[in-house]
């Protein structure tokens, strides 16, 4: 510079302009930089993972474990009791259902995911049926807060499971016999026949392997053979085999039935809110049978959605909305279906929409009209904004 | 005719200023977001009963209702107001250092002059004195300087910005020891250095005294329904003027032509051509990654040697299952540390193998019940980290060091504030990979480049070398909520203005 610059005047300016000389001497123009950190974020978070259906295990009559080999090698890693979301095509409808993962999160090459099919369900008997080893298909990264946290949970775990709710206590159960947690784990296992009980080999075997495991199975309709324990999971069955509830942590995952009932028992036997840890579970069964759900509209009402700039179509208020436009060639991004991740976020522009307790809306998405499209009930005709 | 007048590419503070400005002024705008909701930083997340607020820990310029400040006359020109409700702070924050000091500052100038002259008796008649000039300062870095700038001549520099020619540049520790000796005294006045994420020694003064005295005259505030509310308000004034946006949909290519901006391609391969792009991205991954020749952007890239990675944070989201009061707290923003020397603080910020030094404990509760159930408490745990420190953690071994991490940072709050571990119904950890992954930022840098005297902009020459491509956020000025969204409406501001003068 051949003339002073006029900053000068300012006492350091001079001197911070020659330290910026010796900084760029030594410094970088961090061309790289973006390529290396957002390899580094992909690998514990990537947006969807390609996967290869590497194996079929046949668990029960109505259920299949799905080993699913990453395409590109190594998986992100998990903590036990985690989900991702599975994204399929079902008759040309593409949609996604969230699975918790079955396998120890010790074993990197693969995740499983085990389904159970639900009657009159849209993706399960797909899943459980339809579904070919060698298929490709696709996932979200490993997600969710349902897992034994160390900070705060403990060293005394129960974990309440109904059917294949079965899927992340036994991923638990792996998880700590492979690094030797300090910590007890009970599971209370509820199946409705004997030959519905899924992993009974393995969680024989793990309860025959492990001090730390603890293991109650209930079975709801025994024949007439069935020697065990039968009946639901409640207070009478808790208090005899759990006892004092008093600084265990629960966790509780199961058909959204068994969910609710068993939330309720647990609050009246002294578990706190700090304690129960309850794995969400879909869209609620019946949104009409909700507090705050319209008088006069029922489930089948047909409900015309405008999607903003993009066309309309038909549906019905007892569909969610995510459900909806998925069906009408909608892409909407999403992972939980359960109302809780968010990532379906729409904004509601006119109409009235139901949002159930699900729903966990962030308090200004509330004010200004978004919705968690996965939960979210159309009771009129609506316009939305994808 | 090109599809849009400007697109803004994120929407972080800065980007949702500019658009909703572009819009608003008339431009047709779109605005394109990656992830699925507006703010970047100014987020929030809810963990079953509770609502956590990401970033936002005092929100400063706004001023009083009475006594409006800049920031609220920027948020009227966006047309956000009555969209957005606030809860003042009555207090600076707390400074605690067991065994050495435990004090509150309030949120006055006068207040705070009368708290420490009680506490040092010693140095009190030099509070005022300094006081005055964090006052001053502020006056003359924001209006006096700019406008002596403008008419080229030193004389007028020298004689009408006399404190920021003399103090604006010099280091804060420089400035703190000229005017006090108690080093317990220094660290207090200090307290906020972790807001700008280097020690004091490194930081400017004028950007230390003009935040203490900001905060102090213009209160600090609290957003209901979190920093979330602000950018959900602002994207529904972009989106009443009639905007577009997209979320879900990241720029891939900033496309050029002759030099001069005139498309975006989206992660979707859709094209939207334009004149103006305004990108709320990083520059690092603007010049470096969205442009698509990158060779346009030689002289940015020779600047970027000058320049050093910012910080990153490692953030604890806490929902305690009691009120602020069971804990014994009675201020939102508790400065805690087992050590007044903010250098060997700011040390551990660089690696994983020891344990913090300092912290910030943040209680949104405090004067809000809202953003948790009755009876309960949302918190924010936070220490300054670098994304660097994580480069050798392997996958495998993410969860258990940040579980590890988590605890030290709990027993460092604990030293003050004793249940916290006790009370915990819901905790979420966030490091500098997490940053990394929602603010697609380099180190997962909370507020762009590191900001020491080198970044001020008084020193810094601006180099804007593609026509039409503008940059907005903390990677082209001051990091923080305040200063980003005042770049924003900035950039939107001078690109109506060119653009009328054009059309006029």
């Amino acid at each position: 510079m051949t003339l002073k610059d006029i900053r000068s005047v300012i006492d350091g300016f001079d001197a911070t302009r020659a330290q910026m000389e010796d900084l760029a001497e030594t410094g970088q123009d961090f061309a790289n930089e973006g390529a290396r950190f957002q390899t580094r974020v992909a690998s514990l978070h990537p947006k969807r993972l390609a996967l290869t259906v590497s194996e079929l295990v046949e668990e029960t009559a109505t259920t299949r474990t799905l080993r699913l080999t990453g395409d590109a090698g190594t998986l992100p890693p998990f903590l036990a009791g985690q989900y991702v979301n599975l994204f399929v095509t079902v008759d040309g409808v593409e949609t996604a259902r969230p699975f918790a993962i079955s396998s120890a999160p010790q074993e990197c090459g693969h995740y499983d995911l085990t389904v159970r099919k639900i009657p009159g369900g849209f993706v399960s008997p797909w899943l459980v049926e339809g579904l070919q080893v060698g298929a490709k298909v696709s996932s979200s990264g490993p997600m969710g807060s349902f897992y034994v946290n160390p900070i705060h949970h403990g060293d005394d775990l129960v974990f309440l499971a109904g059917g294949s709710g079965v899927a992340p206590a036994i991923s638990m159960i792996r998880d700590i016999a492979a690094r030797r947690l300090p910590v007890k784990f009970h599971l209370i296992y509820g199946s409705r026949q004997t030959d519905d009980v899924i992993f009974q080999r393995e969680l024989s075997e793990l309860d025959a392997a492990c001090d730390f495991l603890t293991l109650t199975q209930v079975i709801s309709e025994p024949n007439d053979t069935y020697q065990g324990r039968s009946g639901f999971i409640d207070a009478a069955l808790m208090s005899e085999v759990c006892g004092e509830m008093t600084g265990k942590t629960v966790y509780l995952c199961g058909p959204p039935a068994m969910n609710a009932v068993c939330a309720k028992m647990l609050k009246d036997i002294g578990v706190t809110d700090k304690r129960l840890h309850i794995e969400a579970n879909g869209p609620p069964v019946d949104p009409t049978a909700r507090a705050g759900w319209p008088t006069g509209i029922g489930a089948d009402q047909k409900i015309t959605v405008t999607v903003n700039g993009r066309g309309s179509f038909e549906t019905t208020a007892g569909e969610p909305l995510l459900n909806a436009l998925e069906k009408a060639g909608y892409q909407v991004e999403n992972a939980c279906r359960s109302g809780e991740c968010s990532l379906c976020r729409i904004k509601v522009l006119s109409g009235d929409v139901f949002n159930p307790s699900e729903a966990k809306l962030r308090q200004s998405d509330r004010r200004f009209g978004w919705v968690h499209s996965c939960v979210a009930y159309a009771t009129s005709d609506v316009e939305i904004l994808l | 005719m090109k599809d849009y007048d400007a697109i803004v590419i994120g929407a972080g503070n800065a980007g949702l200023s500019a658009a909703a400005t572009l819009q608003r002024g008339g431009m047709r705008t779109l605005l394109m977001e990656r992830h699925n909701i507006p703010g970047g930083c100014a987020t929030s997340f809810v963990r079953g009963d509770y609502e956590f607020e990401v970033a936002l820990h005092q929100l400063s310029g706004l001023g009083t209702e009475d006594q409006p400040a800049i920031l609220r006359h920027v948020f009227d020109s966006m047309g956000i107001s009555d969209k957005v409700d606030y809860v003042e702070e009555h207090h600076l924050y707390r400074y605690a250092v067991p065994g050495v000091i435990d004090i509150t500052l309030p949120a006055s100038v006068k207040g705070i002059i009368s708290v420490l002259s009680e506490a040092f008796p010693a140095e009190a008649d030099k509070l005022k004195p300094f006081l005055d000039l964090c006052e001053v300062l502020t006056l003359e870095a924001y209006m006096a300087y700019p406008r002596a700038k403008a008419t080229g001549d030193p004389e007028v520099i020298k004689k009408n910005c006399r404190n920021f020619v003399k103090y604006g540049l010099r280091n804060a520790k420089d400035v703190l020891d000229e005017f006090f000796d108690d080093p317990v005294l220094k660290g207090v006045l200090g307290g906020y250095w972790g807001y700008m994420g280097l020690p004091l020694k490194e930081l400017p003064f004028s950007d230390l005294g003009v935040m203490l005295y900001a905060y102090a005259a213009m209160k600090p505030w609290h957003v209901v329904g979190g920093s979330q509310a602000l950018s959900n308000a602002l994207l529904d004034s972009f989106l009443e003027a009639g905007g577009d946006v997209r979320f879900n949909c990241g720029a891939e290519q900033i496309t050029t032509d002759n030099g001069a901006v005139a498309a975006v391609r989206t992660e979707h391969g859709e094209i939207f051509t334009t004149n103006q792009v305004v990108s709320n991205a990083s520059s690092i991954l603007t010049y470096n990654q969205l442009l698509d020749r990158p060779e346009l952007a030689g002289d940015v890239r020779e600047d970027f040697k000058s320049r050093r990675m910012g910080v990153s944070g490692f953030v604890l989201y806490l929902g305690l299952d009691c009120t602020p009061e069971d804990l014994g707290i009675e201020v939102a923003t508790n400065f805690i540390a087992n050590t007044i020397d903010d250098e060997a603080q700011h040390a551990e910020a660089l690696t994983l193998d020891g344990a913090p030094k300092g912290c910030l404990f943040t209680c949104y509760t405090v004067g809000d019940e809202t953003l948790a159930p009755k009876g309960k408490s949302v918190v924010a745990l936070m220490c300054l980290q670098y994304g660097s420190a994580w480069d050798n953690v392997k996958p495998e071994d993410y969860a258990a060091t940040k579980f590890a991490y988590a605890e030290k940072l709990i027993d460092l709050a604990e030293t003050v504030i004793p249940s916290v571990r006790a009370h915990i119904e819901e905790i979420e950890v966030a490091t500098p990979m997490t940053m990394m992954r929602y603010l697609n930022t380099p180190g997962g840098a909370i507020y762009g480049f590191s900001q020491g005297i080198a970044e001020h902009g008084a020193v810094r020459d601006r180099v804007r070398p593609v026509h039409g491509l503008h940059l907005a956020g903390s990677w082209s000025g001051m990091g923080g909520f305040q200063p980003t969204y005042q770049a924003g409406a900035s950039v939107g501001g001078s690109i109506l203005r060119k653009q009328n003068k054009k059309a006029g």
